[in-house]
């Protein structure tokens, strides 16, 4: 038994909306699979009640495997508290081989849970078993280092709960909340606007309460000391007791309170003078530690905080109490459970022996004995919600203290014996403000309720209604993707928007291209997304991408899909049928928000058939204006953008609204390229359904021409004298169908071609391909690529002649090897009247040769195209013919 | 001769509207013994600070001191001016002295310019034993005293950056305060303020900073916005690295993953040795350690200021010139003799070190320390070469449009840009440049001086990405200055300006508060608690009483006002016109000095000393005075002046020749029945502050009706009733 091509779909993806892990499993023969079957649930019969029932195949079948392995990991991840519920196989083509699918809250957590459960079965295979309760424990381990810590985690939450998209940046807590140029960051409980100085300043305590005193917030008196001698010196001046702590420093470190004698004071000198050299010695306040959490000039939650503390039983010693009570599962030993364990270590000991006790002594019933001076959770104290006591004017405080400090999130530390009442009653005084406050103690509280301490923090970076997204459109589809992505760019840039572009050809943000290659995929869209000079992203979205890792986007606002015809790249990732391929182009309809359109191809009837999955609403384009799915559309108040009487129309229900004529279209060559009609038809929808008005689409759909240097490789028509070339990339049966039918309307005398298939395409694909060439061209230059994708050499060349055979017509055919031999042969064959379709594949090699060629051959009246050809590409150091 | 005392006037007093030290010297014996009396005394002096031939002194030209010196001047005189040229050969030029006799023979007043009064007070005692020294033939450890000063000034004066924004704010009319010791100072004043810390803003995002200590996650952000960067990886440990440099391809660059400044980072190593000990080298700063392909070329800092790329620095390595007689350790040495190296950031240069790395560079060119270098023959020290030359000109617009998408991508408002080019004046993709680093509060210095090109003006356009074009960051300041009469005064206007909606910061008599709030109670230290008060982020206005007493002893708490009211000097007036001002009209006018020309001086007319500092404002001037026969008013208003005057019981507002009623008779009456003061010239005085604000009549009458519960105007009778009342 094997398990192969485990991969992460981390967004949307053809199973699901959630992340899921995708793996195949595949039996080897003979595979003894009852008895694996009845190992497995003889070790671990509970987990395997739950994993069987009701799976619909006999353990012999793969998909049963499958189901068994997907059921598991979700079973695995429940039972360390994950919310996932998707489990599901389906069938490839050996029966021998199944795909399994299981949901995941975190990545590294659900690929974990999915080896976990392949191990289990494979442990059964060989009569094995593993310690199912250790692999959990780890298993919740992982989960808690890798997930976001609480803190974070309420932020991440509140922002999902108001839509705005959350990324993490980082293992840590680093995340991108919004995309775009809309997009902030939080780093735990710090926010792209918290300020450094204001960090700084928290950090250092004296210069925090000067700071503090300027606005007339209380602080204790007390000033900094160089020596021990010094501190009991101050300590003498301002009064017994005392606090002495580091001037900077976090979370109590080094911090000694209500010291009263000189040796505690000098002792006390010397911890903090550990931490940092400089160090503080303040009044004691008497009272209680209140923890104030003040956000956006807010005060957002409030704590009562208790130093760590054992209560006596008459008989166990303090050593005891303190081991029984780090049992509790309450207490851990990181930030991610309500209470830290608590510590008896050097601080801790000597503050037993202040009290005159030790680890060993026996504390009465019921007496309590506390075993640290200060009260921070983290080395085990309690916190209690206090916010709905804070009085009004101590809120006022506490708040004037973060602004004074400079900080927009800020906690900050009050000593008063009561926060019910004004601190000139009580006496009460701020000790210090801590910048990226902890907020574990709001959010779960030891004692009293969570406060919404996310919601607070998001509410602060975010106005009310604001989502922090930028608008998105995906563009998915067989055939015209790259040139619609390209024209609802051009639509975008007329509004004078920061157009982020991922297409085949790169990634384009206002025009620069920032990576290259074939960019539509997810991660792409991620970096788009990510890039925060972005206003509207523009995604070619591929099938490719789709099904390696799922969208790169959660939710958009208009999805467009041109078609998906006879489809393109079946046979491969186990689909085989257009139907398939239809149902992972219409992932991105599916993942129109509610407010967003989906622009489907009316013509195309599998496309027209994703209108339902569509959460918003659609559009739908149609070069027919009597297209029975516009007009049925129509009649129930949709709209359609359609080519009537030779005018692209808006309809809006009954309302029709005139865009141009096609002739004014630059893109359609005059109405004469059918399928350049169905691309801008489909980016003026996209560009409608964004909300442009008409004459913004009127001018978008004047000024955009496809050529070199808008749309390179698609449909590029360049003239030499009284010769045509068009450069196009097309590589499909519906592409080279929407080809012959664009060329058979223009002039021409002979028509001739480059091509050849891609060899990861199916057989019947690239015969059928040829078929179609062999059928319209009278010449036809075919040649090998050097990557012929898996498949023997000469194998494409010899599917390609079949088709050729089976063709309507003789075309005469010439043979080569390399794009750039092939094209400069016929180009160098042009003769005056000629039309030639160079599919190109190398697109900018390409691109740049065969315009090379011709402005060569401008300059140069003398040398024939051949002679020129032929030296291009003796400079190339190809030999040429 | 000896120093009796030094006051330090931290705010404008009345020598001068900036802060300066005062001392009060005696001459002793001295006091008969001028410099044309005391031989070789102006040589001395002259040999050791040749520079006092700038000095221009009252002749007004170069070498004015000089000749005064040679013709015969008193030592205070003297010590004032050695101690500015200490101030300035020591730290920052400063030109501001003035050396004034006293009532008691042989006794001066010296005054010297100073913003720290620690260093300005030690430069003043070192110039005291400095003139002693020429005075006595004895010689004086100049250098070292020199070096002492410097090191004083770096500790406690601003670093060169932040006085370089400091300067630029203070160029605009920007106020500022120091908040620390260090260089955390605030500019503006109140609810206005922002602030800085040396190339750091408050806009300065912490996240930001961390982000930009990560060189790991940096480079993932810069990459995913299409930022050229190195390729690269954290590694475990030496031999990891070299696994990492293989796989790269050499040459590598090896470096702390957290960190800058060029710390513990190692360029263009060719082999396992070097790689493996480049290690240890960045492991040693503590953090982790990351491999990177090497960029070829030079290295070049970018500043990067809001939206614009700022300045532009570039450098070469370290290198060394051979002349085949020197060791490389000895042309090191000679090197490090340049004063322009030192260990300190604010140093041009750096020292030269030989440590492991240089000496494993000096290894791959076929030397060692003790090799002598042909004449001429340039020897590589290290790669990281310190950032002397200035090339903003030469900065392509891609580059430049590249350092600001990686600034703010990182988040930073203020960045220094590291990256490496073979030349910055072509785009980077076109060569294989690559940014290589983002740096948090960079150094300005570089910028500021360069050793080649021009000084770029950094601490504007920090100034400038702060305030808006016009912002000044001020609040309205009104300085209530004035003897008996001024306390009432100024708790009236606190109390007009809250009625108005300002939240009123006031230091008077009764203490320090803002709004309800009282910061201290009691008769505080005037420019003390004003300097507190100004820090407070919530006030938008402030009430500041200034005495006679604070002024001379303390300077003012602020540096300009909005409004300077001067109540009264109590005390007979001049008699006749050409005497000079007393010395209470002389401290009490500092306040009227420093009146921002948008703004404005109310002077009580009643008072001749009073009304004779409205030459001195540099803003409108608003008289008030009981009657309209007070006799400056004539001449005021025929200037087209303004006035606030009583006359038949009501309050007129004049302008020129126009004349309007602001209050009427009943409720000026009623006012003075109900309010705080009986006593008409307080309300007149909150009357004029209220017109010298810029407030409308409108405003001025709502504050009498609302705030003191004086009626409106009601019938004739029971209005000649209340004016005949109050009497």
């Amino acid at each position: 038994m094997k398990f192969e091509s485990i991969r992460l779909l981390r967004g949307a993806n053809r199973w699901s909306d959630q992340p899921a892990v995708e793996g195949i499993v595949t039996l080897d023969p003979g595979f003894p699979a009852q008895r694996v079957l009845a190992e497995l649930e003889a070790r671990y019969p509970e987990l395997l009640v739950r994993v069987v029932a009701g799976v619909p195949h006999d353990a012999t079948h793969a998909l049963f495997w499958a189901h068994v392995v997907a059921r598991l990991a979700v079973e695995l991840e429940r039972s360390i508290g994950a919310d996932v519920t998707l489990a599901l196989a389906s069938p490839l083509d050996a029966p021998s081989e199944a795909r399994f699918v299981a949901e995941y809250c975190e990545e590294a957590t659900g690929r974990r849970a999915v080896e976990l459960a392949t191990e289990l079965v494979v442990a059964a295979h060989e009569g094995r078993s593993l310690d199912l309760n250790a692999e959990l424990v780890r298993l919740r381990k992982l989960n808690e280092d890798t997930r976001l810590g609480p803190s974070t985690g309420a932020i991440a939450d509140a922002a999902r709960a108001r839509g705005i998209p959350v990324r993490r940046l980082t293992d840590g807590s680093l995340l991108q909340l919004g995309y775009g140029a809309q997009q902030r960051r939080v780093w735990a409980a710090e926010t792209d606007r918290t300020s450094a100085i204001a960090e700084a300043i928290a950090q250092d305590k004296e210069l925090t309460k000067s700071l503090l005193a300027t606005v007339g917030v209380p602080v204790p008196e007390g000033r900094p000391a160089a020596s021990a001698e010094e501190a009991w010196t101050i300590a003498q001046e301002i009064g017994l007791p005392v606090v002495v702590k580091p001037q900077k420093g976090n979370q109590g470190k080094g911090v000694s309170v209500g010291l009263r004698t000189r040796a505690a004071v000098m002792g006390a000198f010397e911890i903090a003078v550990r931490r940092d050299g400089q160090v503080l010695v303040e009044r004691h306040l008497e009272g209680s530690d209140f923890r104030l959490l003040v956000v956006g000039g807010k005060l957002v939650a409030a704590a009562h905080r208790e130093p760590p503390r054992v209560v006596g039983d008459g008989r166990s010693t303090i050593a005891a109490l303190v081991a029984l009570e780090n049992q509790n599962p309450l207490r851990g030993d990181d930030h991610a459970t309500a209470l830290s364990k608590l510590r008896l270590d050097e601080i801790g000991l000597e503050m037993l022996s202040e009290q005159g006790l030790g680890p060993d002594s026996v504390p009465a019933r019921g007496q309590s004995v506390v075993l640290r001076r200060n009260a921070n959770l983290s080395t085990g104290g309690s916190a209690t919600d206090v916010t709905d006591d804070v009085h009004p004017a101590v809120a006022r405080r506490a708040i004037e203290a973060a602004r004074v400090v400079g900080l927009d999130i800020a906690g900050v530390d009050l000593v008063a014996p009561r926060i019910d009442r004004p601190l000139e009653e009580t006496g009460g005084a701020f000790v210090e403000v801590n910048a990226a406050p902890g907020l574990r103690m709001h959010l779960e509280p030891s004692h009293g309720r969570g406060r919404a301490v996310g919601e607070a923090i998001i509410d602060s970076m975010f106005a009310r209604g604001d989502d922090a997204r930028i608008p998105i459109i995906a563009v998915t589809g067989t055939n015209g993707k790259t040139t619609t992505t390209r024209f609802v760019a051009h639509l975008m840039r007329q509004r004078g928007l920061r157009v982020g572009l991922t297409c085949t050809d790169g990634i384009y943000v206002e025009g620069r291209r920032i990576d290259t290659g074939d960019c539509s995929g997810p991660k792409s869209a991620k970096m788009v997304l990510g890039h925060p000079g972005v206003d509207v992203a523009v995604f070619e979205t591929a099938r490719g991408g789709m099904l390696r890792e799922g969208l790169g986007f959660d939710w958009c606002d208009v999805a467009v899909v041109t078609n998906v015809g006879e489809g393109d790249h079946l046979g491969m990732n186990g689909i085989h049928r257009v139907e398939e391929l239809a149902a992972i182009k219409a992932i991105p309809v599916r993942r129109v928000s509610t407010r967003g359109v989906a622009v489907l191809n009316a013509d195309d009837p599998l496309v027209a058939a994703m209108a339902p999955l569509c959460p918003g609403t659609v559009i739908f384009f149609s070069r027919n204006a009597e297209s029975p799915v516009v007009v049925r559309h129509r009649a129930s108040g949709g709209k359609a953008i359609i080519v009537q009487r030779g005018d692209v129309v808006l309809a809006d229900g009954r309302l029709e609204r005139r865009l141009a004529s096609l002739t004014e279209l630059p893109l359609t060559q005059g109405g004469l390229v059918g399928f350049q009609i169905e691309n801008l038809l489909a980016a003026v929808g996209a560009g409608w359904g964004l909300g442009l008005p008409i004459e913004a689409l009127r001018f978008g759909a004047e000024t955009f021409a496809s050529h070199l240097g808008t749309v390179p490789g698609r449909f590029n028509v360049v003239t030499h004298r009284d010769s045509t070339v068009i450069l196009d990339y097309g590589h499909n049966a519906s592409a080279l169908l929407a080809l012959t039918e664009a060329i058979r309307g223009m002039r021409h005398r002979r028509r001739k071609v480059v091509y050849t298939a891609a060899g990861d395409r199916r057989d019947e694909d690239i015969v059928r391909q040829a078929e179609i060439l062999g059928g319209f061209f009278h010449e036809v230059y075919i040649y090998e690529d050097q990557c012929t994708r898996g498949r023997p050499d000469g194998e494409v060349i010899r599917l390609m002649r079949e088709g050729f055979v089976r063709a309507d017509g003789s075309p005469r055919i010439v043979q080569l090897s390399g794009e750039l031999r092939a094209i400069g042969a016929a180009i160098g064959g042009l003769e005056p009247g000629d039309l030639l379709l160079c599919q190109v594949d190398q697109v900018e090699l390409a691109l740049e040769f065969v315009t090379g060629l011709f402005r060569q051959a401008e300059s140069r009246s003398v040398s024939s195209l051949a002679q020129l050809a032929a030296a291009a590409l003796a400079a190339l150091g190809m030999i040429g013919g | 001769m000896q120093v009796r005392s030094v006051t330090a006037l931290k705010g404008p007093n009345i020598w001068a509207n900036f802060p300066v030290l005062e001392a009060v010297v005696d001459l002793g014996k001295y006091e008969d013994l001028p410099t044309d009396k005391l031989p070789g005394f102006t040589d001395r002096l002259m040999e050791w600070l040749p520079s006092l031939i700038e000095h221009r002194c009252s002749e007004g030209v170069r070498g004015g001191f000089l000749h005064r010196l040679r013709t015969g001047t008193w030592l205070g005189h003297v010590l004032e001016h050695v101690t500015l040229e200490l101030e300035t050969l020591a730290h920052l030029p400063v030109g501001f002295g003035r050396a004034r006799g006293t009532s008691e023979p042989g006794v001066y007043k010296v005054v010297v310019r100073c913003d720290e009064p620690a260093f300005g007070q030690a430069c003043l005692m070192a110039g005291l034993e400095l003139v002693l020294a020429a005075a006595e033939g004895r010689t004086f450890p100049l250098a070292s005293e020199l070096r002492r000063l410097r090191e004083l000034a770096d500790k406690v004066c601003l670093g060169p950056s932040t006085q370089a924004i400091v300067s630029a704010a203070r160029e605009r009319g920007i106020p500022h305060l120091r908040l620390s010791a260090g260089n955390l100072v605030q500019l503006g004043y109140g609810k206005a303020q922002r602030r800085i810390w040396t190339a750091e803003t408050d806009g300065t995002a912490a996240i930001a900073e961390s982000i930009a200590q990560d060189k790991e996650l940096t480079r993932t952000l810069l990459r995913s916005v299409g930022v050229a960067v190195p390729s690269g990886r954290v590694v475990a440990d030496a031999a990891d690295a070299w696994a990492a440099a293989e796989d790269l391809g050499l040459p590598v660059v090896v470096k702390p993953q957290d960190g800058n400044h060029g710390r513990g980072v190692s360029i263009r190593l060719e082999d396992r040795g070097a790689v493996e000990a480049a290690f240890q080298f960045a492991a040693n700063e503590g953090s982790g350690v990351v491999v990177e392909r090497f960029v070829p070329g030079a290295q070049y800092r970018v500043l990067v200021v809001g939206e614009r790329a700022i300045a532009a620095s570039g450098g070469d390595a370290d290198q060394v010139t051979g002349d085949g007689v020197h060791t490389v350790t000895e042309l090191l040495a000679l090197a490090n003799s340049d004063p322009a190296r030192g260990e300190d950031s604010a140093q041009l240069l750096t020292t030269l070190v030989l440590d492991e790395i240089s000496l494993e560079l000096l290894r791959t060119q076929g030397l060692g320390a003790a090799s002598v270098p042909a004449a001429g023959r340039t020897v590589m020290i290290r790669f990281n070469g310190d950032l002397t030359v200035d090339v903003t000109d030469r900065l392509h617009a891609d580059v430049a449009a590249t350092c600001v998408l990686a600034a703010r991508t990182i988040g930073l408002d203020i960045a220094g840009i590291d990256l490496i080019a073979e030349d910055i004046s072509r785009p980077l993709e076109a060569q294989g440049g690559a940014i290589i680093e983002v740096n948090a509060s960079p150094g300005l210095v570089m910028h500021l001086k360069p050793l080649h090109g021009k000084p770029r003006p950094v601490g504007e356009a920090i100034v400038d990405h702060m305030f808006g074009p016009g912002q000044t960051g001020r609040v309205p300041v009104v300085a209530v200055a004035g003897s008996h009469r001024s306390e009432l005064a100024a708790t009236i206007i606190g109390r007009f300006l809250a009625t108005a909606g300002y939240h009123v910061g006031q230091v008077d008599a009764e203490g320090v508060r803002v709004g309800e709030h009282w910061l201290a109670r009691g008769d505080a230290s005037r420019a003390e608690g004003g300097r507190r008060l100004l820090v407070n982020p919530f006030a938008n206005a402030f009430v500041l009483h200034v005495t006679e007493a604070s002024v001379l002893g303390e300077g003012l708490a602020f540096d300009r006002c909005q409004v300077a009211l001067v109540t009264d000097l109590d005390e007979p007036a001049p008699q006749a016109d050409d005497d000079g001002p007393s010395p209470r009209a002389k401290a009490l006018r500092a306040a009227v000095d420093v009146v921002l020309p948008s703004g404005a001086a109310a002077l009580n007319a009643d008072d001749p000393g009073v009304a004779r500092m409205a030459a001195h404002c540099k803003g409108r001037v608003v008289l008030f005075a009981s009657t309209l026969a007070a006799p400056p008013l004539a001449a005021h208003l025929a200037q087209g002046g303004e006035a606030v005057v009583h006359d038949s019981g009501r309050a007129l507002l004049c302008r020129g020749s126009e004349r309007s009623e602001l209050l009427d008779a009943a409720t000026l009456a009623g006012a003075r029945l109900s309010g705080a003061a009986t006593n008409l010239q307080d309300w007149l005085a909150a009357v004029a502050t209220g017109v010298a604000l810029g407030m409308t009549a409108e405003a001025i009458r709502s504050f009498f009706v609302r705030e003191l519960g004086a009626r409106p105007a009601e019938p004739r009778e029971r209005e000649g009733a209340g004016a005949s009342a109050v009497g």
